[in-house]
This record gives C-alpha cells, structure tokens and sequence, in this order.
C-alpha cells in the first residue's frame, strides 16, 4: 500500500519521502516507523522542514503533499475543511470567487500548505485583528506519533466538548503527530485593503510604529522593517468597509506627526503583503524575538544586533512585539552563530521575552534549541509529549 | 462533613472566615445555575491567594479527598457540582485586578474577578475585555476560563480562549506552573489553550492574564421582526453571506417573545410575532451607517415584517433587554427550565429548528428557543416540572434526540455551557473511544490521581481502569 508513495528527497543518500494517500496509510506509516525505530519528519511541501522534529538526519519524510482535497466548503457557513497537504495559494483560489479568506499571515505560508500552517502555528502581523493561527482553527485529524488516529474538534465556530486538544496540535511542529486534515475558520475577504508606508530613521519610525499600535482606530496590523533593499519603513494596513477604512486613513493622516511616503491600495496593498510574508522563504536560517509591544525598541534593537552580527535582515509585527531576524547564507560559522543566538536568547529571557527560531539547519538548532528553557510547566509538555510520541519516532523532546 | 483533621488544617490555612462546615451554609454550594444537579459538598474553602489556594489543596489530597473549583456557580452543566463529598474550592475572594497594562493591552487578574467589572475597571483605559456571557454581571473570569464561555459578541471577536495569554495554574499535588504570559507569543507547545475549557479537571488558575481591546467608536443595534422563523434563519445566512461581519446575531423566538413580553421584562417585541432577530455592528461610526443599511435590507428582502434601528443608548438597550432577559421570563412561566447549548453549521440553521419543533411536539413539551445565530449556537429551552416523573423523562429524551439532530448536521453537542456533569453520557455522540482515551490520558498527565473535579467531562466507562496506573502512551499497537 505504501510503496506506491515513496521517493527520494534530493539525490540517492536523502532520506526518503512517503506520500500517504489517506489518513489510513498515514497511520501504516507511522505503525511501521514505530515497529522498525524509523525516525520520520513530517511535511507539506516541505517549506518548513527546517521547523523542527529531528535535529539530526532523519529517515524519511512523510509528505502530506497528496492528501490535499477541499473536503467540505459551505460558504455560508464560513468554515472549510481540507487535506492537510491543500497549498495556501490553491486555498485561496477556492475561496477568493465567494468574497472570503483566511488572514493568516504567517511567515513563508504562501508557499506552504494548510497543514503545514496548522502545524507551525506561527502567526503573521494580522493575528491582532483575526486571532492567532491556534484561533481560526476548528478541527483537525491527527495520526499520533503512536499511531492511532484521532478526529478532533469539528467544524463549528463554537465548540467546548471535551478538552481542547486542537489547541495541543496547533503548532506543536510535527513532534505529537501527523495532521492529515484540518477544518479553518473563515472570514469576509474586507472591502478596502490600504496600507499607508512611512520612512525614517530607526528610532523615528520605532516610536511612530508604537504611535499606531496604541492608537483607538480600528488599524489591522503594523509592520517595520529593516536591513532590506526598501530601507527602514513602517507600513500601516488598514482592512474593514470602504467608508471605515477612507476615515481611518483620513485621520492617520491629519493626525499622526509624519506624512506618510506612500499609500497603497487594493491588490497591490495586498500583493505588497503577500511579499513581505515571503520574506523569509529561501532562508536557512530565521529568529522570532518577542517580548510586550512596549517594549518594541529594545526588542527591534535587540534584533538589530543579531542581524548586524549574522549579517541580516529583520521585519517586526509592532502589535504582537514580535521581531524577525533573518540571517544571509554566509551568516559565519556554525560555532559563532550559536554563540550570537545563545546570547540573543539570554538577554531576551532576562527582559521577560523569548526567542525561538523558525527555521535552522539541524546541527544550530541541536545547540541552540527551538524553543529555549521554558521550565516554568513542570514538566507538563514533556509528559504530553512521551504520551502521544512515546517511541519518539517524530522528534526527540518536546519543541 | 469533612474529618475534623482536616477541617482544622482548612481553617489554618485559609482562616476561619475562609471555610465553610456548615450544614445549612453548604446548601448555596450544593448546584450552580443548572440546578438539576445537586450535591451537597464536604466543605467549602474560600482562599485569598495562590499561597493558599496550595496549601489547600495539598491538606485536602493529604485526606484523599476529591476538590471541585467553583467561581461564581453561574455554570450551566453541573460542573461546579461537588459529588462523594467533595471540598469546594472557591475564587470568590480572590477578585483582585492585579495590573492594568495598557499600553499592552492586557490585564493580569485574580480567577474569582467578575467579568464585567474586568470591563469597566478597563474601561478607564479605552479598553474592554471581549467575551461577555449572558451572566457577566455575575460570572468570574475564572471560571469563564474553566468553561471557555462565549457570548453574544463571539461572532466577531471569539470566545474566552482567543483572549487567554498566560496563568498561573495550581495542581492537583499543590505545586504551581505558570504557562504562557507576558503577550502572546509563548514557545512550546499550547498549553494555555489546552487548560482553557477543560472544566476545572486540570487545576486551578489563580492567576490569569488576557487580553484587551480598544472599545469601538460607535455601535449599532438593529431589530428585525420575523412572521417565519425559517425568515430569521434566512436573513442570517444572507448577512453573512454578503460579507457583514456584525459583532452579534441573536434570535428569539415566537415562544420567547411571548414569555417576556408575559413578564417584568417586557421589551415591547410584538407577540404575534415568530421570530425576533437582534443585529450589532461595532467599529467607525463612519461605517456602521452603511452596514446596518445594508443588514436592513436584508432583513426585509428575508421577509421582515418590520426593521427597527437603535438611535441612542436607552433605545439600544431596550432592543437587547427582550434577549437578555429571556432566561429569567422563561423561569415564570415553567418551575424548571434544561438549557441545550448545541452548535450547528448556521446555514443548518432553518432546518434545525424545524426539527427541534418536531422533536418538542413528538414528545408534547414546550421548547422556546433564544440563541447565538451567528455562531450555529443554539440554545433550546426546554419548560418542565421536574415534580411530573413522566414529563422528566421525556424531557430526558428528547433533550438527547436534540443533541443527536445537531450532530448529525455536523455540529457539537456544546458552543459554550460545557460538558460537566450533563453532557458527559452524551460525549460519545461526536467522539470515538480514541478520542475519549486521548482525553483521558491528557487529563492524567495534569492529575494523575484523578482529583480535580472528578466525574465530569469524560464518562467514566471510556476511561483507563482503575488501578491501572498511568497508561504508557496513546494507542499503537
């Protein structure tokens, strides 16, 4: 049953990849792993396999690239259901002639799919206005790391029978077990989509970046970005009616000190943020710092000096305080990049924050680690882990 | 009665005004607001803090007893209940606000907090916090947080757990975690999100963080009247399918009306009318104009017999006042009242209510129906007296035959009221004894001895044998 889905990632010595065609064969997948101690690494299409699971080679990968149907779409009831392997850009097509969409925002989830999203439950600047990622999730199936296969959830906006193991799934990269269907929840694709970009120098457009997140005005998301070809900007996406969106935009601008340098609208508001959710793809290496929006300076300067010291980039969703680094390729060597984000994630810790990365190559990661000393849930993650993945056939320890 | 032992110790720790032994006393904690279910608890504890909240809970697990944690006993599936005798472990006193941040928009908070008043000391910021049970003048943040309550308002801005960031929570052996905080961004995995509804089986929260938003500029509350219910359902569907995204959608139906308008809390709805439907939009008064337009029309094209639209604030909360008193209206016209909670697929909508009027006359009982629209969430009302054994039982049955209707449209058995002690036998309707095992499991993992709130949520004969120990991982084989 299984041979018919199996391939080699990359060249002959790559591990190999499977491609289930049904939940069913995804469990004899994780079944047979368990039997033979067969590490395996879940995955969409792969765009973020640098997001976890294994930090050394793992044996195969398991693709969730054919289970990709729209299973149920009703849109009335602004909910769907689909295979875990639907690209986000095939979901959106399916979604778009019916006025609606999933404001998911996350970093590099264009390329990627709906389980994939789920998965990673990495949220993008839009998470203030719609919800997290863990927000909009309804439902989904799950092939655990032990095999069994798990229908929960649904596919209602309200739901509290039973515990809410959905929430556990939802960004739990792959290390409790394989989503192979996930149920969303949509909303209206808004009428007017304009986004208002200022420049200036960092601490300028730090304190602007504030101004705006701290504003009454109904502002969907704010964004700052540096190190880049566009230089230091602010961008201001404003979403909502027509007659909402012209006031907002009418206020900001007589308003708040500096003009901005330009004023987007429509597709190309959208398309300008469809870039800026790739601007991590391609990357082998990216860094989440997040701390209180306050303190969004010390945070962004932080990040400044992590990406002067890798040579990067970073971008800021100023609402949620979360700032990205994104190193180049030649970032140094492995031991001085360990060394920068080992300090980056004490000095975040110390300040109440966090630092977690995106996507690493295995052997930073190993030394790094994802997530960082938690320690403060007593153990809990760990032993949710060991029950669900109690072979450890998808990863080694809790993310 | 709890042995004197441990009485002593209670009394210790929490002080003499902190626990309740008497007989009579007890009897206020013996239900919370379905009170179908009584039981009357060992003792009640009333701590101040988390300090004692542990020092409660290990005295009490010292004496082998079960605990049951309780906010404001405004719960509507007998979750607060304390069965074999169990020790109450009450927030009531621990309803401080421990820190308004505005600049970031969140507020750190004792669980025994009221809801509504987190909103109004909010308030002073331009902030408020979003979920608003029907009970939110009465219910506490903890225990919103217990049952993962929703709303009217949920339609736009989601129910509890979308505004949790962080607790401190106490376990079943008196150790306490702290999970999440400090904003959103929390790495690992979501164990903010797996406490939030889980009922009281996985500990105690004694310290909550949620997030706030800014309150809208401008509101707007429409009232459409209805000859056809199926019209209500209609106009639902249309709302939401041409885009708006209105804060609320409520109906209420013909029955409803007519209780209230029976009732001190007349809201001058017309009581020949079938279906009366409630609409909100919130955000720039520069918008709203336009939307409620667009709704109006709508609601016409539906069949609306008449549109009204809110002008002031008193004008707003007379619209309202016809739903948030059907509760109470329908308690003066039958002793006893079962609230179903089930949530459907909203365009199910019409057909669901026709199927809920057949059951109710198969069965010859009144069911009035006032719900969440918006949402699918449906809440049934069933009018009986429970002194009639007979109608008890229909009752009984055709409250499962509703939940069953629900499901099959491919909705859940409960939106927002919880499982508890009543929808427990009924969680086998949606889940599979994989999923029950699952959840089971994960309850262990938070309380291995099985002390927090025991013989709620999962029906027992899904659950691991006793004596079994702790199972070694879900399922493989």
């Amino acid at each position: 049953m299984i041979d018919a889905g199996v391939a080699r990632a990359g060249d002959a010595e790559g591990p190999a990849v499977v491609y289930p065609a049904s939940v069913e064969e995804a469990a004899e997948v994780i079944r047979a792993a368990n039997r033979t101690g067969t590490r395996l690494i879940p995955a969409g299409l792969g765009s973020w396999l640098g997001a976890g699971g294994w930090t050394g080679p793992a044996d195969v990968i398991v693709s969730c690239e054919r289970l990709n149907a729209v299973q149920h779409y009703e849109p009335a009831d602004l909910t769907m259901t689909a295979g875990a392997g639907l690209g986000m850009a095939e979901l959106d097509d399916v979604l778009r002639p019916n006025g609606q969409w999933l404001p998911v925002d996350a970093p590099g989830v264009g390329a990627g799919t709906v389980g994939g999203m789920v998965a990673c439950g990495v949220s993008g600047a839009l998470q203030g206005r719609y919800g997290a990622v863990r927000d909009n999730v309804l439902g989904v199936d799950v092939v655990t790391g032990a095999g069994r296969v798990l229908r929960i959830g649904g596919r209602v906006v309200k739901n509290v029978a039973g515990y809410d193991l959905v929430r556990l799934f939802t960004g739990s990269r792959g290390s409790l077990g394989i989503i192979t269907s996930v149920s969303v929840r949509l909303f209206p694709r808004p009428e007017a989509d304009v986004t208002l970009c200022y420049g200036g120098g960092t601490t300028e457009i730090v304190a602007l970046a504030r101004t705006m997140c701290t504003s009454p005005l109904p502002i969907a998301a704010v964004e700052v970005e540096a190190g880049g070809e566009n230089g230091e900007t602010v961008m201001v996406r404003l979403l909502g009616s027509v007659g909402e969106v012209e006031e907002v935009l009418s206020r900001l601008v007589d308003s708040v000190g500096p003009k901005p340098r330009a004023i987007v609208r429509g597709d190309e508001s959208a398309a300008l943020h469809r870039d800026r959710g790739a601007w991590e793809e391609g990357s082998a290496l990216v860094v989440r710092l997040a701390a209180l929006p306050d303190r969004l300076a010390d945070t962004f300067g932080r990040g400044a000096a992590l990406a002067g010291a890798l040579g990067g980039e970073i971008a800021a969703d100023a609402m949620s305080g979360v700032v990205r680094v994104k190193a180049s390729p030649d970032a140094g060597r492995d031991g001085d990049v360990v060394r920068e984000l080992s300090r980056a994630r004490e000095e975040m810790e110390a300040a109440g924050g966090t630092m977690t990365l995106s996507q690493a190559r295995g052997e930073v990661a190993a030394r790094v680690g994802w997530t960082g000393g938690r320690g403060s849930d007593g153990g809990l993650g760990t032993r949710i882990k060991e029950l669900f993945d109690p072979a450890s056939i998808l990863a080694a320890r809790c993310p | 009665m709890v042995p004197v032992t441990l009485a002593k110790s209670l009394v210790e720790i929490c002080g003499r005004d902190g626990v309740i032994l008497d007989e009579e006393r007890l009897l206020v904690y013996e239900s919370d607001a379905l009170t179908a279910y009584r039981h009357r608890p060992g003792a009640v504890v009333l701590p101040r803090s988390t300090d004692q909240v542990q020092g409660a809970v290990r005295a009490i697990a010292e004496h082998g007893l079960p605990i049951v944690p309780r906010g404001a006993g405004t719960g509507l599936s007998g979750g607060a209940v304390a069965l074999d005798g169990a020790v109450v472990i009450g927030t009531a006193r621990m309803n401080r606000i421990l820190d308004i941040d505005a600049p970031n928009r969140r507020a750190v908070l004792q669980p025994g907090v009221i809801n509504a008043e987190l909103s109004v000391a909010a308030g002073a910021h331009g902030l408020y916090y979003a979920p608003d049970p029907s009970s939110q003048t009465a219910c506490t943040i903890g225990g919103n947080v217990a049952e993962n309550s929703g709303g009217p308002h949920c339609l736009k801005y989601g129910v509890t757990s979308r505004y949790v960031t962080g607790l401190a929570v106490v376990l079943a052996d008196g150790s306490m975690v702290r999970l999440g905080g400090q904003g959103r961004e929390s790495p690992g995995y979501d164990l903010v999100g797996l406490f939030v509804g889980s009922e009281g089986c996985f500990g105690i929260a004694t310290e909550i963080e949620v997030g706030l938003l800014p309150v809208p500029e401008g509101v707007c509350t429409l009232l459409g009247i209805f000859d056809r219910i199926d019209d209500a359902g209609q106009a639902v569907s249309d709302i939401v399918g041409a885009g708006l995204l209105p804060a609320a959608l409520e109906i209420i139906d013909g029955p409803t009306i007519r209780a209230v308008e029976d009732s001190v809390f007349a809201a001058g709805y017309p009581i020949d009318a079938e279906a009366a439907l409630v609409i909100e939009f919130d955000g720039m008064e520069a918008g709203l104009e336009h939307d409620a337009e667009r709704a109006a029309a709508l609601c016409a094209l539906a069949g609306a017999r008449e549109v009204r639209t809110a002008r002031d604030e008193d004008e707003r909360m007379a619209l309202w006042k016809g739903r948030k008193k059907a509760f109470g209206a329908m308690g003066r016209i039958a002793p006893d009242l079962l609230v179903q909670d089930a949530t459907v697929p909203r365009t199910t909508l019409p057909s669901i209510l026709r199927g809920i009027s057949d059951i109710g006359q198969r069965y010859d009982l009144v069911v009035a129906n006032v719900f969440h629209a918006g949402d699918g969430n449906l809440h049934p009302n069933i009018l009986f007296d429970r002194r009639d054994e007979h109608e008890l039982e229909r009752v009984e049955r055709a409250s499962k035959e509703i939940m069953q209707l629900c499901v099959d449209s491919g909705g859940t058995i409960t939106g927002e009221h919880g499982v508890g002690l009543d929808k427990k036998h009924h969680m086998d309707l949606i889940y599979g004894p994989d999923e029950l095992d699952a959840m089971w499991q994960v309850r262990r993992v938070f309380d291995p001895g099985g002390v927090m709130n025991p013989g709620k949520v999962l029906p027992e004969d899904t659950g691991p044998a006793e004596g079994a120990g702790l199972p070694e991982g879900i399922g493989g084989d």
